[in-house]
Order: C-alpha cells, then structure tokens, then sequence
C-alpha cells in the first residue's frame, strides 16, 4: 500500500494519515532522517545547534528583549558615563557596561545579533540560488554554455572580492541590500563550481537515464531528478558559508563601510573600541562583542562540520574559506 | 610546452585585466564624475572650479576616451596620477608595496611553520586525541575573524602588556628593514602572527585531509610493504603528493594578500598597499583604487602560473601540455 494511494481517499482523513504514517515506517528512514538521528548522537553539533537557534532567536526577538532590558540600543544615557564621559563598566544597571556615548551594550550586541544573521543568513541564500542555477545550467548542458560559464567564473575567481566590495559601497553608499548584493555576487561562483562537478557525474547515472527514456523533459530531469540529490551538499554549503558571510560583513562594518553608525553591528562597536584607543579604558567594548561574533561563527562551524558527517560520513573534509578577509 | 603554458597564461592576464579595469572604471564612473570633480574642487567650489577641477582629472571626456588613455599608459606601465595630490600613482604604489610585502611573506612562514606540522600530525594520527587537538585549533581561528584577533592581541600584548612593564610590543607603525632590521621585525610580530593563526587553520584542515587521502592510496602501502621506513612512507611518499592542494591555495592566498592585507593593515596601522587602496576608496581617488585592484588581479594569475608550473615538479604525473 503505497502513500499516495491512502491519501487520495478522502473519505476518513484520520486512518490515511496513520496509514500514511506507518507506511513511511515501513519504507524506512529517508537519508534526510538518518543524518539527523547521526547529528542527534553528536554531542558537539547538538551544542552548536542549541547556541545557532539561541542567536536566532535573540536576532528575531531583538525589540522584545531590548523592551525588556529598558534601555533601547541608540539611546545615550547621561548615568551610562562617568563624571570624566568615559563608559562605565558591567553593572546592575548595564549588564555589559556602556559605550562611549553612554548607550548600553548588551542592547547595541542584541541588535547587532540582527544585522548579522540578516547578512549571514540572506546573502548565503541568494549565493546558494545562483550558484544551484548557473552550476546545474553548466554541468547538465555541457559544451559551449558550459565552457562560457566556466570562463566567465574563472575571470569571477581571479577578481580580488574584498577590494571589490569595498569599491562598490564606497560608490554607491553602505546599506544593508547592497553589501547582501554584492556577497552574493562574487560568493555564488564558488558554489556553482562544487554543484557543476557533482551534477556532471550524476548526469551520467541510471536514474537519470531512465528519466530521459520516458521522455521526462531537460527542465524536469534538472530540477526533479538532480537537484534533490544536490540537497546535502548544498546544506552543509549553506552552513560553512553563513559565518564566512557573518565574517565579512563584520569586517566591512569594522572597516567603516558597512552597516553605519548609529545603527549597531558587532563590527563597528569594535571599530568604535579601537577608536581613539579607547579600550584601554574600556575592555568591554572590545571583548563582548569579539565574544558575541566569536561564538556564533564557532557555532556555525561546528554545526557545518557535524552535518557534513552526518550527512554523508564518507565524504572529504574540505574547508570553505571566506576569501580575502585578512 | 613550459612556454606554451606562459603564453597562454598571458593571455589570459590581458583578458582579466581588461575585464577588471572596465569593471573598476565602471563602478566609478557610471554617471558620477560630476561627483568626483565636484569633490577635488574643494569645498564651497564655484562651477567654475568644478569645471576646472574636471578638467584637470580628465573627467570632461566620455568614459571610453577616459578607459582607452587609462589603457595605452597601462602599455607604458603608467598607472596615472593620484586626484588627491597629482602624484604618480606608480611611486605611492613602490612607497607601500615593501610594508604589504614584508607583512605577507612574514605571515606565510609563521603560518605554514604552525599549520604544516599540525596538519601533518593530525592525519598520521586520526582520530586521536592529538588529532581533535588540531581540529579545536583549527576550529578556533577559522572562527575568529582577523580584526578580532587583532585587537584582542593589541590589547593584550600592547596594552596589558605595558601595564605589567613590558614595553616589547609596539601599537602600531613600520619601520623599513633597511633602517633597522629589529625594530622592522619587533613591529611586524604581532600582525604576523595575526594573518598567519588565521590562515594556519584552514591550511592545518587543508594538509590534514589532503594527505589522509593521500595515505590511503595502494602506493603508499606498496611502499609500506617493501618495507620503507616509517618517516620515508609518510614524508617522501606521501607528503610529496599531498601537498599539490596546499600549493594551490598557498598561490591563491599570497596573490590576493600581496595587492593589500587590508584588514591587518587596518588593525596595525600599517600603511601597505590594503591601506592605500581603501583610503583611496574613501576619497574617491580612482586612479589609486585602479591601480591596486589589477595589480591584485596580476598577482593572482601570476601566482597560479608559477603554481602550475610547481605541480609539474611536485606530481611527475602531471606534465604541462
């Protein structure tokens, strides 16, 4: 009794979809399931795991908590300094101390938190989208569109992408969109090259075959019989190449051109710490936000690197590396 | 055929420098030199002077006449001169290229003097403790961004450092080799250590699984059951192979390191070829930025040629063709 027939029964809803239940039971474990029953045995992923869905949500929630706090992040409290104007140290009332304009910390690390994952998260997405598409387009059709979109990455790969993202904001002015854009734009290339390998060589095997001798259409045997098996490499991507993106839009914010003051990011509270030498009268402003930017990379790392096991043990350990941040 | 290869590889550099000057002018020029003039005539300046101004940039001609001089005094190895002070964008590019440069190739020794022996160690003995040893170290620099561990070591060995009386660590600055070869090094230590932890990890994760792979091939266990001393199977036999991935990333990163470590630069306040070119940006000052971004682009291509041609003498399995 397969699924699909249980579920064209409309007439007891509830049965079908115990009937439905057991036949997946019965099927067995999709590989989907098998790697994460192996991830769930991971004590470390597990670890990351929690800390990415704590950020998440600190991210998501970002106003609640601030509201909770009291102290919104771009608010600059005459009793946030020192009778010299120097920030005052972790306390009852700023948990993490203030900053030089007397805002609190732990609010302005909050709403960093946002800024971070929007980049991280987006601009991965949109790398991952493009990549999927011009790296299926060039492995499935092979020949002059291949060699066209092979060239056309290479000349992509010899382009120097910080210089080149630092000249497209300073040209066009830092905002949120154009440093997701221009992530995107020279990270999507790394990915098409990884997903042309892998669709070359399934373009080639049996169920693929198949496919093509009952007719199924270029479109179909792209998108419904390759791209599902593209799904493990493309996640395990996706998790390496968020703290590469979380990376660098910290770097471009440190570097004073990318998110802009006041709005807060982890990258510029530490430009503003470095500012003047100012940590010297106030660690916090340097460390809290280094820890906060440290941890979430560490714990996206992690999580890639246990779900690369899970989902396929056997495959070679192989690092992505952001690319010009140093 | 070694020259086949170089001919080709030239092309090809022609090819990439093109694309990324028109890309660079591009940027710059759709539609702003009126910007640009507006912003070298001054403050409060007349539309007389940002007329003036523009003329004496260049600017009052189309882009393609502006790209096509910029292209014939690339021919003569003229980069133009700065819009900031009229200066030869040649001579500021030879005033930073010696503090990029001794950065970098101070970085790359640290860097593979820690990231060689632990990748090695951490795939002669798998999965054991020394092995997740490794992988924590790895992991911990692959998390840090250089500019954190930066300052958190200005912090530390600067600042702290002096508190305790130990004045060993300066803040910031460079001192040319040739006036004093000390205090060059004493001021270049910590950026070196900053670039090299960071690249040590993703080369210890590079050389860890390029030369487990590599041990399990059937011509290491030949060599093994000839009965080859341990040392000779893994350094002779296997490293040798191994390597050829290290190489080309090796290439990849000291080429794109070479056009301007902005971000150490930054951090240590090193004026190298990465602080000259993002104040350029900054201001606006094309010709610089055009500069910098190809000789980038130049080192990059440069580098994988000279990568090429290793593999041949690394792998007598690959012959150039």
């Amino acid at each position: 009794m397969s699924v699909t027939t249980e579920l064209l029964t409309p007439s007891d809803p509830e049965s079908s979809l115990e009937a439905a239940e057991a036949a997946t039971h019965v099927e067995g474990l999709t590989p989907m399931r098998l790697a994460w029953r192996r991830l769930r045995h991971d004590r470390v992923s597990m670890i990351a795991l929690g800390f990415v869905v704590l950020i998440t949500l600190v991210a998501i929630f970002a106003p609640l908590l601030t509201d909770l706090i009291g102290h919104p992040p771009n608010t600059q409290y005459s009793n946030g300094l020192t009778l010299y104007g120097h920030p005052i140290p972790p306390s009852g009332q700023f948990l993490l101390g203030t900053d030089d304009l007397g805002r609190d910390l732990l609010s302005r690390i909050i709403w960093g938190a946002r800024v971070s994952l929007e980049v991280g998260i987006g601009a991965t997405a949109m790398a991952l989208v493009l990549g999927l598409a011009f790296g299926l387009i060039s492995g499935y059709f092979g020949g002059p569109i291949d060699a066209l979109i092979a060239r056309f990455m290479d000349i992509m790969l010899a382009f120097p992408i910080l210089l080149f993202a630092l000249a497209l904001v300073a040209r066009f002015g830092a905002s949120l969109t154009l440093i997701l854009l221009v992530v995107a734009f020279f990270q999507w290339p790394l990915i098409a090259r990884l997903v042309r390998g892998q669709v070359i060589s399934l373009r080639e095997r049996e169920f693929t075959e198949a496919a093509r001798a009952v007719g199924a259409s270029d479109f179909r045997i792209m998108f419904v019989e390759i791209l599902p098996n593209l799904v493990a490499l493309a996640v395990v991507y996706a998790t390496l190449l968020i703290p590469v993106n979380i990376v660098l839009e910290a770097t471009l914010s440190y570097l004073g051109l990318g998110i802009q003051p006041p709005t807060a990011s982890w990258g510029n509270i530490i430009a503003e710490a470095q500012n003047g030498d100012l940590y010297t009268i106030a660690w916090w402003m340097l460390v809290f936000p280094s820890v906060a930017l440290f941890l979430t990379t560490l714990a996206f790392n992690l999580l890639g690197d246990g779900l690369r096991d899970a989902l396929d043990p056997r495959q070679g350990r192989s690092h992505v590396t952001g690319g010009g941040s140093s | 055929m070694i020259f086949g290869l170089i001919a080709r590889r030239i092309v090809y550099l022609a090819i990439v420098i093109v694309v990324i000057t028109l890309a660079t002018y591009f940027i710059f020029f759709a539609g702003n030199a009126q910007n640009l003039a507006a912003r070298f005539a001054g403050h409060a300046a007349t539309p007389q002077a940002i007329h003036d101004a523009a003329i004496r940039l260049g600017l009052n001609h189309g882009f393609w006449w502006q790209y096509w001089h910029y292209l014939v005094g690339l021919a003569h190895f003229n980069f133009g001169n700065d819009f900031q002070n009229a200066e030869p964008v040649r001579s500021e590019l030879a005033r930073a290229f010696p503090v990029t440069a001794s950065l970098v190739v101070g970085a790359v020794f640290f860097w593979l003097l820690i990231g060689l022996p632990i990748g090695i160690m951490s795939a002669v003995h798998p999965r054991t403790k020394r092995d997740r040893a490794g992988t924590i170290f790895a992991l911990t620099f692959l998390s840090m961004p250089t500019f954190v561990l930066g300052v958190l070591a200005l912090l530390v060995f600067y600042y702290y450092l002096s508190l305790a009386g130990v004045h060993f660590f300066p803040a910031a600055g460079y001192v040319p080799l040739t006036a004093d070869p000390a205090g060059w090094a004493q001021h270049l230590i910590l950026p070196w250590l900053t670039l090299a932890l960071v690249q040590a990890a993703v080369y210890t994760r590079l050389i860890r699984s390029s030369l487990l792979d590599t041990l399990g091939e059937d011509y290491i266990r030949t060599a093994r059951a000839k009965g080859l001393s341990r040392r000779s199977v893994i350094y002779r036999h296997g490293l040798r192979a191994a390597l050829t991935p290290v190489v080309t990333q090796l290439g990849i990163d000291v080429g794109t390191l070479l056009a301007g470590a902005i971000v150490t630069e930054r951090v240590f306040s090193l004026t190298g070829l990465g602080e000259l070119s993002i104040n350029a940006l900054f201001n606006g000052d094309l010709p610089v930025v055009a500069a910098v971004v190809l000789l980038a682009a130049v080192f990059i291509v440069v580098m994988n040629t000279i990568v090429d041609i290793a593999y041949a003498a690394l792998d007598p399995r690959v012959r150039l063709s």
